[in-house]
């Protein structure tokens, strides 16, 4: 599975993209898993250390328009990316 | 206890040239808190009926973060309220660093400033003293400048000075004030400074600022600056705001040559992080704020310049001189940000001038060679020129220097269409037609089109479901402006806002701790109600009405043309919708007013 980085994901993996080992459909949590591993360096400051979530504001959006629902399961054609926005201040 | 900061009130009056010193009572304080809340109850006491923004009456009022000069992080901050040239209607900013600090420092809470003073004047406040100082050889300074002429003058390195530059002296209704290298941009406040003759506020205090329980703010703040240096603002301290710039050019919602795409093929030139990435031809500076761990400031120079030259990177100045101009040269968008800041000018909004006046350009409105170089999307030649014309008011720089709104009116004919701003203040660079949470809080912002007083895009998406019923969406809205009421009342950074785990109760008791005043979570939430609630009623004495809660007609008619939100546009009754479950909601809290 393709997918893009932006942000602080593409600042600490040194990537634009990433290809992870997956098998499709993939639920969340073993999308998790499978990017901390390609990219260890997403650890704690994009990847929370148990693995299980994104260290807010950090998010995956599908195809860069909405985050998966709860328990939603999605295919690289979902065009998947992890991603932040800033602003304010 | 009684209220254990700094609580005095300065009143000046620059006709007259009196001043009064006055101590505010702990109702005050308990009421309104500090920053915005403080500085709206001082506008509302001031400002009972219509009023000329550039006459004498309109007061412009300081007021200090209550947390300035204590060990609260990310808070030397301070409100700058007035009412707004550029809209008609109130008009409240914040800036920060060491100014904020010494304002508390020189035993003040707010300081409001009249009147219009017979010539150029810099007000000079030391400790409890107060003097009016002949400005006429800063004329024609930048607020760098004024700054170090002030210091030489009083052989004094620690003063610390907020002043206007050009845009200012010369009344564009988007000047900013600045200080401490960090502005009070949006909405004009610089251009007040001008009619008033006021070119600066000098100040010097070295007192102490009271803290209620120092041993427990310690320990509370010590925690927020632990976190503050934790992955909450790690995409502030290694990237900044700019990073956004490719994050919404991804998902479609990076506004393009003044809102006619919603991708710019252009953006990977201008991102700043690839001046970051391109070592060899960029150097990276850092800056940031007196008292703040985090030091998001982000500023690029080319590594054959003169390092003084570097401008600094934010996602919104970046994108109203690049995307929003379709200029994809990053060196040319820099030199903008750099010569706004040299003049005095709001990026935003004179991005959006720019970028209205291309459009105007393209389609035969205004001569194409108004400022020299063609006046087109893409030309980032023209930049410089158009930016300099504005700030002096010289040919259709002086039309553009009443923002978009005024000159859509004087161009005339499909003018009004290119004018993108609510209620007089220029959009920021986020796409409303893809985000409807977000486009309803600019709608019903009581500032314009402000995006730091109902951040709701967040809520659009994590749930872009168009079947989020209006009421849910509209109750976002409301709970969106509201807590950016409350961040600006006490005033912490927003930068910090993942920092807290809960916010209205840990900030509730770091205002106890450091004011001696008890609040707890809904007592703080109540506060910022209020304060939004005057914040409406002086907009509705100024004349606002409830139909001018809306957005720009582009945004309606005209479908996104590109990328993943092709063919999203608002809808009018859409947004009527959601405005009505809007004032539903704030009625039930006591604040309705009709929707029309």
């Amino acid at each position: 599975m393709k997918v893009e980085l932006f942000g602080m994901a593409r600042a600490l993996g040194g990537v634009a993209h990433v290809e992870l080992a997956l098998d499709e459909p993939v639920a969340l949590h073993d999308f998790l898993r499978a990017l901390a591993e390609a990219l260890p360096a997403l650890v704690p400051d994009v990847i929370e250390p148990s693995l299980d979530a994104f260290v807010e504001p950090n998010l995956l959006l599908l195809d860069g328009r909405r985050a998966p629902q709860a328990g939603e399961s999605f295919v690289e054609a979902d065009r998947p990316c992890v991603l932040f926005l800033a602003s304010g201040g | 206890m009684g209220y254990a900061g700094p609580r005095d009130l300065l009143e000046i009056d620059l006709s007259a040239r009196t001043w009064r010193r006055s101590a505010l009572s702990d109702d005050v304080f308990a009421d309104a808190l500090g920053g915005v809340g403080l500085a709206v109850r001082l506008i509302d006491e001031r400002v009972r009926g219509p009023l000329d923004p550039l006459g004498p009456a309109n007061p412009i009022v300081f007021a200090a973060g209550p947390f300035a000069s204590t060990p609260v992080p990310a808070a030397n901050k301070h409100a700058l309220a007035t009412i707004s040239p550029l809209t008609g209607l109130l008009n409240e900013g914040l800036s920060s660093s060491h100014f904020s600090a010494v304002l508390r420092r020189c035993g003040l809470a707010a300081l409001v400033v009249t009147g219009v003073a017979e010539t150029w004047t810099t007000i000079a406040i030391d400790g409890d003293e107060v003097r009016f100082e002949d400005a006429s050889a800063l004329q024609g300074q930048s607020a760098r400048e004024t700054t170090k002429s002030l210091r030489d003058a009083y052989g004094d390195r620690s003063l610390r000075v907020c002043a206007i530059g050009v845009a200012g002296e010369r009344g564009v209704r988007y000047a900013a004030v600045e200080n401490d290298g960090r502005q009070a941009g949006r909405g004009g406040t610089g251009a007040v400074f001008g009619a008033k003759k006021l070119k600066a506020v000098a100040l010097r205090g070295r007192g102490e600022v009271g803290i209620a329980d120092p041993k427990r703010t310690a320990a509370m703040a010590a925690t927020l600056k632990a976190r503050a240096l934790g992955p909450k603002t790690a995409k502030y301290r290694v990237l900044g705001t700019s990073a956004n710039l490719r994050v919404l050019q991804r998902m479609g919602q990076l506004p393009t040559r003044n809102f006619t795409a919603a991708q710019f093929e252009g953006a990977e030139n201008v991102t700043p992080e690839r001046a970051r990435e391109s070592k060899d031809s960029y150097v990276e500076l850092r800056a940031g704020c007196a008292g703040c761990p985090v030091q998001c400031e982000h500023l690029y120079v080319r590594r054959d310049r003169d390092r003084r030259s570097a401008a600094a990177s934010e996602y919104e100045s970046v994108w109203a001189f690049g995307p929003n101009c379709g200029i994809d040269d990053l060196d040319a968008v820099l030199d903008a940000i750099g010569r706004c800041d040299e003049l005095g000018l709001d990026t935003i909004s004179t991005g959006s001038a720019i970028a209205f006046a291309m459009e105007c350009g393209e389609h035969g409105l205004v001569p194409s060679d108004a400022f020299g170089p063609a006046l087109r999307f893409g030309n980032g030649a023209v930049l410089l020129p158009a930016i300099d014309a504005i700030a002096t008011r010289r040919g259709l720089g002086d039309v553009l220097a009443d923002g978009v709104r005024a000159a859509a009116q004087r161009i005339g004919g499909e003018a009004e269409r290119f004018a993108m701003h609510c209620k007089g203040l220029e959009l920021p660079g986020y796409e409303p037609r893809a985000l409807p949470t977000y486009a309803l809080g600019l709608a019903t912002c009581t500032r314009g089109a402000c995006h730091n007083r109902s951040a709701t895009y967040d809520k659009d998406l994590r749930d872009p479901s168009d079947d989020r019923a209006d009421g849910v969406r509209a109750q976002d809205a409301i709970e969106a402006e509201d807590r950016a009421v409350a961040w600006d009342s006490l005033v912490l950074c927003k930068f910090v806002r993942d920092c807290f785990e809960d916010f209205d109760v840990e900030a509730a008791a770091l205002w106890s701790a450091v004011s001696g005043i008890e609040l707890d979570g809904a007592g703080l939430r109540a506060a910022a109600q209020r304060t939004w609630e005057r914040k409406r009623a002086i907009n509705a004495r100024l004349g606002w009405t409830p139909v001018d809660d809306t957005l720009p007609p582009r945004l309606f008619a005209e479908p996104i043309g590109d990328g993943p939100n092709r063919g999203k546009r608002v809808e009018p009754e859409r947004l009527r919708s959601l405005r009505a479950e809007y004032e539903t909601l704030r009625a039930s809290a006591g604040t309705a007013l009709s929707v029309g």
